[in-house]
């Protein structure tokens, strides 16, 4: 509504310059014109790139020029007191022989694994359960939406309290006749919890996302689906399901880049144990470099890391090639 | 008759469900919003029931001053501040140079556009995690270690901001662009009057996304501030904390304040934002 304003008037006061347009385009001046013509869309393509150059020119400081400098570093033994000394493969040698390394790539694959299915699934049943259109649901979604919300920070130190063996947790679970579970300090339970913590926070956002998707799916499929004598079931099998097929691949190619780069969530909650049950490749990159001074093993592990997130940049790439091409 | 008393039978059914699906979902929201619930409550509570084991959700005696006693333990005066100034700044800093280059991206051909939108998609593989070590390096050559530029640099755009901004744009009609070009409006100015007032809903899930991620920062002002002055308040929380033997219902106070800011932002674009997400079909 806001927007009509200004494009009226332009519309307005095109019409009386597409009439002077006209009586030049009489005069017998052409190639003049369209030499000006070939400058004037020259000047409006350099606009263009001027718009973009700005963040190009950010991203080769903070994104493109650090990566190059960190497989260069990968390379070497660096500690910003004597300058780096080449050293070839050993940082990555000595990697795959350390037990707490390997520890923490297959904690990350599986806090992957399991907050990126988690997600997927608890944000399109709570999408489907707002969709219904009970009376109200406009509100649950918003007040639900409010985890997603809520500081990171924050929701570590509640879970933390609301997890410990006298908390909360324990307290509403006691009358179904469980008995004190330790969350975060058995190893068992302490990677479930911090992947539950996750999904709290992270569904919710989901939700809207798949439901944006689901209320552009039109009636009418659902309507024909009925009239076939689909029941329920069989039209979220047959009609939501493919048709929402694209955005459930980009949500979990989007939540598997978001639980890669977790730091957070285990830092606070569990500190990376009991022992090494929760540390995951960002706090091994943020220990390695910045307690021990091991810049070079740091970056290192940070080419791991980049591995498994280019994976899923790839596979978000490919699908937004697709989209881009329909 | 039969067929009467089995219509009322339906009614009765279709009512009763749709009580049934009200109380299903109201008891998942409940689920999804009590941990906030007992952040407030606790922030309230006295310090020596944490340990009882049971949890009062009304406080008997509310305790309100946990607040201030909260507030004067450490320099939180300072870590607010700090953190609004770097939060401001990162989601002003987006909102200007996601427009300008989705703008571009989206509107304008120029030889290896497409090449140019796949190098800046291809920066979300590299978030600050992955990049932290050279990152901090790069920080430290430019001199701006315990410095708000320094906490700032590193988060001032974001590729999925740009992403938003070009998809965003795209769905603008062309042709208001040719037309302000006909009458004359320089390139600013239509993206100014023409393509600024069009793309306001995904500006502003731009804006409270880009402030909240800012405003939870913890992993880069860790790695880059040292000085207590330029802590941002989730440093100087985690710090309390420790020094203090976590206080849960102090700790819970700064939490609570902490959250009013996201919450208050959200609020205030809730509207724009409902419509940027296409929900606005829903009742």
């Amino acid at each position: 509504m806001t927007s009509s304003g200004p494009v009226k008037e332009m519309a307005s006061v095109s019409s009386t310059n597409a009439e002077s347009a006209r009586d030049a385009a009489r005069r017998p001046h052409r190639p003049a014109r369209k030499a000006w013509r070939l400058h004037y869309s020259r000047r409006i393509q350099l606009w263009g790139v001027s718009f973009v150059l700005p963040t190009l020119l950010f991203f080769a400081v903070f994104k493109y020029g650090p990566m190059v400098w960190a497989v260069e570093l990968s390379f070497t033994s660096y500690d910003m007191v004597s300058s780096p000394r080449g050293i070839g493969l050993e940082n990555f040698e000595s990697l795959a022989a350390d037990p707490i390394f390997r520890q923490s790539l297959f904690n990350t694959i599986v806090y992957i694994a399991g907050s990126t299915a988690l997600i997927t699934l608890v944000g399109l049943a709570l999408a489907l359960a707002i969709s219904t259109a009970v009376p109200g649901a406009r509100y649950c979604m918003s007040a639900m939406f409010l985890t997603n919300l809520m500081p990171i920070l924050a929701v570590c130190l509640v879970w933390r309290f609301l997890l410990h063996p006298y908390g909360l947790v324990n307290q509403l679970l006691a009358p179904f006749g469980v008995d004190r579970v330790d969350w975060l300090t058995d190893s068992a339970t302490a990677m479930p919890a911090i992947i539950f913590v996750t999904v709290w926070r992270f569904a919710p956002y989901f939700m809207v996302v798949f439901l944006a998707g689901l209320l552009a799916i039109p009636d009418d499929y659902y309507e024909a689906a009925q009239l076939d004598g689909a029941n329920a079931g069989r039209r979220f099998w047959h009609v939501t399901l493919p048709l929402l097929a694209p955005m459930i691949f980009f949500v979990i190619v989007v939540s598997a880049l978001l639980s890669a780069r977790i730091f957070l969530m285990p830092y606070i909650i569990t500190g990376g144990g009991p022992g090494n049950a929760t540390r995951v490749l960002s706090m091994l990159i943020y220990e390695t470099g910045f307690s021990y001074m091991k810049m070079g093993r740091a970056a290192a592990i940070s080419v791991v890391l980049f591995t498994i997130m280019m994976v899923f940049t790839f596979l978000q790439m490919r699908i937004f090639m697709n989209r881009e091409q329909v | 008759m039969a067929r009467g008393k089995a219509h009322a039978a339906y009614r009765i059914w279709a009512h009763s469900r749709r009580w049934l699906g009200l109380m299903a979902l109201l008891a998942l929201t409940v689920g999804f919003v009590f941990p906030i619930l007992w952040m407030v409550t606790t922030s309230f509570q006295a310090g020596e029931k944490m340990f009882q084991l049971t949890t009062e959700w009304i406080p008997s005696v509310l305790h309100p001053e946990n607040y201030p006693n909260a507030w004067s333990r450490a320099n939180f005066t300072q870590y607010f501040i700090n953190s609004a100034i770097v939060s401001i700044a990162v989601m002003a800093g987006n909102i200007v140079f996601c427009t300008l280059a989705g703008y571009g991206l989206a509107k304008f051909r120029f030889p290896g556009d497409r090449f140019v939108l796949l190098a800046i998609l291809s920066t979300l593989m590299l978030p600050l995690e992955v990049t932290l070590v050279p990152t901090f390096l790069v920080i430290h050559q430019f001199g701006w270690m315990n410095t708000y530029q320094g906490i700032i640099g590193p988060l001032l755009i974001d590729a999925f901001g740009v992403f938003l901004m070009r998809q965003s744009i795209l769905s603008i009609p062309t042709d208001y662009i040719e037309a302000a070009r006909i009458d004359g409006a320089g390139e600013l100015r239509i993206l100014l009057q023409i393509i600024v007032p069009q793309c306001l809903p995904a500006l502003a899930v731009l804006a409270i996304f880009s402030f909240r991620d800012s405003w939870d920062q913890f992993l880069w002002p860790l790695t880059v501030v040292s000085l207590d002055q330029y802590r941002t308040y989730n440093l100087g929380l985690v710090q309390f904390g420790e020094d203090y033997g976590n206080p849960p219902t102090e700790q819970m106070a700064i939490a609570v304040l902490a959250t009013i800011p996201v919450f208050v932002l959200f609020w205030v674009l809730q509207r724009l934002v409902n419509k940027g997400f296409g929900l606005s079909g829903l009742k």
